[in-house]
C-alpha cells in the first residue's frame, strides 16, 4: 500500500514536472505578488466570497507550493519561508476539485492581474498532471473517450447520421417552404465544413443560413465538443480534433466552420495547430464570423422589425476573452434588434456563467456551479432584458439552469437561432 | 563613528560586490526561465502581437484597463506611490556616491518625501495583508518580511537623505547591499519577471484580436 502510494506521488511529481513550462514556470515564480488583485474578479468569490480556498490566488498557491519546493532556490533550502510544500496523495485528490471543480479557466483572474499571473496555466497543468494519473473527472474522460470511438466505429455510424440529417432537412425543408433545401453530407470540394454539437439546434439554424446564402458547405460527421480539452490532455484532445482534420482533407474543404460552441472554436483556431507539424490546408472560423460576414456583404436579410424583444448577449469566456470574438456578435445583433442591453461588464471582461471548463458536463457538481453562476445571473436580472443570447452551448445550457434556479424569467438562445428566426 | 574609509567601501566597493551577486543570481534566474519550453501559437494570427504588448505594458500607467484596479483605484494609487517611493531610494543609492553635487538638500528632501510617502503605504500593506482575510489565508513569512524589508530599506533611505549623516548613509548603504542579495530570492523579484508575463500575456492577447480589438473586416 505504502508503495503503491509513493508511486502514484513520484509519478505526479514527474507528470506535474513535464508540465512545467516557460507560462508555468513564470506563474509558479516570484511573479505572484500575493496582491489579492484577482480575489473579488473570480465568479467563485463574487458569488459569496466566503470559501478563502477558491480565490484564483489561493488554487494557484495550492499548485505553486508544490513547484516551489523543487523548482525555487530559496524554497528548497526554507520551504517554510516561501510556503513550499512536498506532493502528497492527499494534494493529488484534493487538486481535483482546486483545478476541475473550483476553477472554469475563464481567465478573468489573468486579465485582472497587474503583473500578468497565468493561473489557468498552472490549472491546465494540474488538470493535465490528474488526467496522467487517472484522478480526473470519470465523466469528462469518459465523454471524450466517446468522442474518439465514434471514428473507430464510423462505418456503423454512418447510416443512423445520414437518417437523422435526412429528417432534419424534411424539417428545413417545410420551414423554408423550399423542397431543394439540403443538409449535404461529404460533399467533396465544398466551401466549408461546418461542425454542429449533437442536437439540432445547432444544425437546423445553420442549415438554413446557409441556404438562404447559396452556400456551398457540408456538414461533418462529427461533433465539434472536445472534452480532452477540459481535461487538458492533449492526445486525447488531439485524437477528437484529428477526425475533423482527416475529414476536411478527405473532402477537400476551403475552411472548417465551428459552430457556436466557446471550448470547440478555442480549442481548434488557436490550440490544436500546435499539435500539428504541417499548417492546415483550409481556414478556421466560427459560424459568428460568417454569419456576420453574410449580413455584412448582404448575402442574406434580415428583418430588423421581426424581434421585438429585449435582448442580451452573453459573452462566452472562450470566445470573447479567450478568442476575440467581440464586436462580431454584437454587429450581428444590431441588424435585427432594437432593443439591445450590455450586461456590465461585458467583452473581455464579461463575467463566467460558471459552466465553462467542463463544469457543465458534470452532473455531480451542479450546486457548484449554479452558485458560481450568481454573478451572471445578477449581470442578467440587471439588464431586465427578455432574452439572452449565448453563443455557446455550455454557457446556454449552464444560463438555461441559471433562469430555472434564479428565477429569471428569460428566454435563452443561441445566435444562429435568432437570425434564422429574422431570415428574409 | 564611522571611518571614513568604511563609508567608502561600504558605498562603493560593498555595492559592486552585492550588485554583481544580484545580476548572477537573475542572470542565472532568467536562464533558468528560458530553458523551460514555450509552446507557440501557431495558428494564423487575427491580430497583431505587438499592439497586443504595448497594450499589455500599458496596462502599468492605465488603471481604468482592468476592472481590478478599476473598481480598487486606491490600490493603484498605491502601487504607483510606493513603486515611485522604491525607485527614488534605488536611484539615491546611485546619485549619493556617484554624483554628490546633484543631491543637494532640496533635492534629497524631494527624493526622501517620495520614499515618505512610500514608506506611509508599506504600512498600509502590512495592515491589509494582516486584516483581510484573503491575504492571510495565503500569505507565507516571505511575504511579511518582505514588505518589512522594503520598510526599513524606506526609512533608512529617507533618514540618509534628510540627515545626511555618516551614521545614516553606512546603515542606507549597508541595507541596501543586504537587500540587493536577498531580493532575488524573494517575492521582491516580480519587477523582473513582470517583464516576461506581459510580453507572453500581450502576444497571446494580440494575435488573437482580444485586446486590443481587431479590426473588423468585410464590413
Amino acid at each position: 500500500m505504502d508503495n503503491q502510494k509513493e508511486s502514484l506521488v513520484q509519478k505526479g511529481k514527474k507528470e506535474l514536472d513535464k508540465r512545467f513550462s516557460r507560462l508555468v514556470g513564470l506563474s509558479s515564480s516570484n511573479l505572484c505578488v500575493r496582491c489579492g488583485l484577482c480575489v473579488d474578479a473570480c465568479h467563485y468569490i463574487m458569488s459569496d466570497g466566503k470559501d478563502l480556498a477558491v480565490s484564483p490566488v489561493a488554487k494557484a498557491e495550492q499548485v505553486r507550493q508544490v513547484y516551489k519546493k523543487h523548482h525555487d532556490w530559496l524554497s528548497k533550502v526554507f520551504p517554510r519561508w516561501t510556503g513550499a510544500q512536498k506532493l502528497t496523495e492527499e494534494k493529488l485528490k484534493d487538486w481535483r476539485e482546486v483545478a476541475y471543480k473550483n476553477c472554469s479557466m475563464c481567465q478573468r483572474c489573468t486579465v485582472n492581474c497587474p503583473l500578468g499571473v497565468d493561473i489557468p496555466a498552472i490549472m491546465g497543468a494540474t488538470r493535465s498532471t490528474l488526467s496522467s494519473l487517472d484522478l480526473a473527472p470519470e465523466m469528462l474522460t469518459m465523454l471524450a473517450d466517446m468522442a474518439i470511438s465514434r471514428e473507430e466505429n464510423l462505418d456503423a455510424f454512418r447510416n443512423s447520421f445520414v437518417n437523422q440529417i435526412r429528417s432534419m432537412e424534411k424539417e428545413l425543408q417545410e420551414k423554408m417552404g423550399d423542397p431543394s433545401a439540403t443538409i449535404p453530407v461529404e460533399v467533396q470540394n465544398a466551401n466549408f465544413l461546418y461542425v454542429p454539437l449533437s442536437g439540432a439546434h445547432t444544425i437546423l439554424p445553420a442549415a438554413h443560413i446557409f441556404n438562404k446564402a447559396k452556400e456551398s458547405w457540408t456538414i461533418s460527421m462529427y461533433e465539434a465538443a472536445n472534452y480532452g480539452i477540459f481535461l487538458q490532455d492533449t492526445a486525447r484532445s488531439k485524437k477528437i480534433t484529428d477526425r475533423i482534420v482527416n475529414e476536411a482533407k478527405r473532402l477537400g474543404v476551403n475552411e472548417v466552420i465551428i459552430t457556436e460552441c466557446g471550448h470547440a472554436y478555442s480549442t481548434f483556431r488557436w490550440t490544436a495547430p500546435s499539435w500539428y507539424d504541417e499548417p492546415w490546408p483550409f481556414r478556421v472560423r466560427n459560424l459568428v464570423e460568417v454569419i456576420d460576414e453574410y449580413i455584412q456583404t448582404k448575402r442574406i436579410k434580415v428583418d430588423p422589425e421581426k424581434i421585438k424583444e429585449s435582448i442580451t448577449l452573453h459573452d462566452s469566456c472562450n470566445l470573447a476573452r479567450n478568442s476575440g470574438l467581440i464586436e462580431e456578435p454584437r454587429r450581428i445583433l444590431k441588424a435585427l434588434v432594437k432593443d439591445i442591453r450590455e450586461m456590465s461588464p461585458n467583452k473581455e471582461r464579461n463575467i463566467c456563467c460558471g459552466g465553462g471548463g467542463g463544469l457543465v458536463a458534470n452532473p455531480e457538481w451542479a450546486e457548484t456551479r449554479l452558485k458560481a453562476g450568481k454573478p451572471k445571473a445578477e449581470q442578467i436580472k440587471a439588464t431586465q432584458a427578455e432574452v439572452v443570447v449565448a453563443s455557446c452551448d455550455n454557457c446556454r445550457h449552464q444560463i438555461e439552469e441559471l433562469n430555472d434556479h434564479y428565477d429569471l424569467k428569460v428566454k435563452v438562445t443561441g445566435l444562429s437561432e435568432i437570425i434564422s428566426e429574422a431570415l428574409i | 563613528m564611522i571611518s571614513e574609509s568604511l563609508l567608502h567601501f561600504v558605498e562603493f566597493e560593498l555595492q559592486i560586490i552585492a550588485l554583481t551577486i544580484f545580476a548572477i543570481l537573475y542572470a542565472l534566474k532568467i536562464v533558468q526561465l528560458v530553458k523551460l519550453p514555450m509552446p507557440r501559437e501557431v495558428a494564423p494570427a487575427s491580430g497583431n502581437p505587438a499592439k497586443g504588448v504595448a497594450f499589455s505594458f500599458s496596462t502599468l500607467i492605465n488603471p481604468f484597463s482592468m476592472d481590478s484596479t478599476t473598481k480598487h483605484l486606491w490600490r493603484w494609487m498605491e502601487f504607483l506611490i510606493y513603486h515611485l517611493g522604491a525607485l527614488s531610494a534605488i536611484l539615491a543609492t546611485f546619485t549619493l556616491p556617484f554624483a554628490p553635487k546633484m543631491m543637494a538638500y532640496p533635492v534629497r528632501i524631494v527624493f526622501a518625501i517620495f520614499i515618505g510617502l512610500g514608506a506611509i503605504v508599506g504600512i498600509s500593506k502590512i495592515i491589509r495583508r494582516l486584516a483581510n482575510p484573503h491575504l492571510r489565508y495565503v500569505s507565507v513569512p516571505d511575504d511579511y518580511f518582505s514588505l518589512i524589508a522594503v520598510e526599513i530599506y524606506f526609512i533608512a533611505a529617507a533618514g540618509c537623505l534628510v540627515y545626511f549623516t555618516d551614521g545614516w548613509r553606512f546603515v542606507f548603504f549597508l541595507i541596501t547591499a543586504l537587500f540587493l542579495v536577498y531580493v532575488p530570492f524573494s517575492k521582491i523579484s516580480h519587477y523582473v519577471f513582470w517583464f516576461f508575463a506581459r510580453i507572453y500575456l500581450g502576444i497571446r492577447f494580440g494575435r488573437r484580436g482580444i485586446l486590443p480589438k481587431k479590426r473588423l473586416q468585410h464590413g
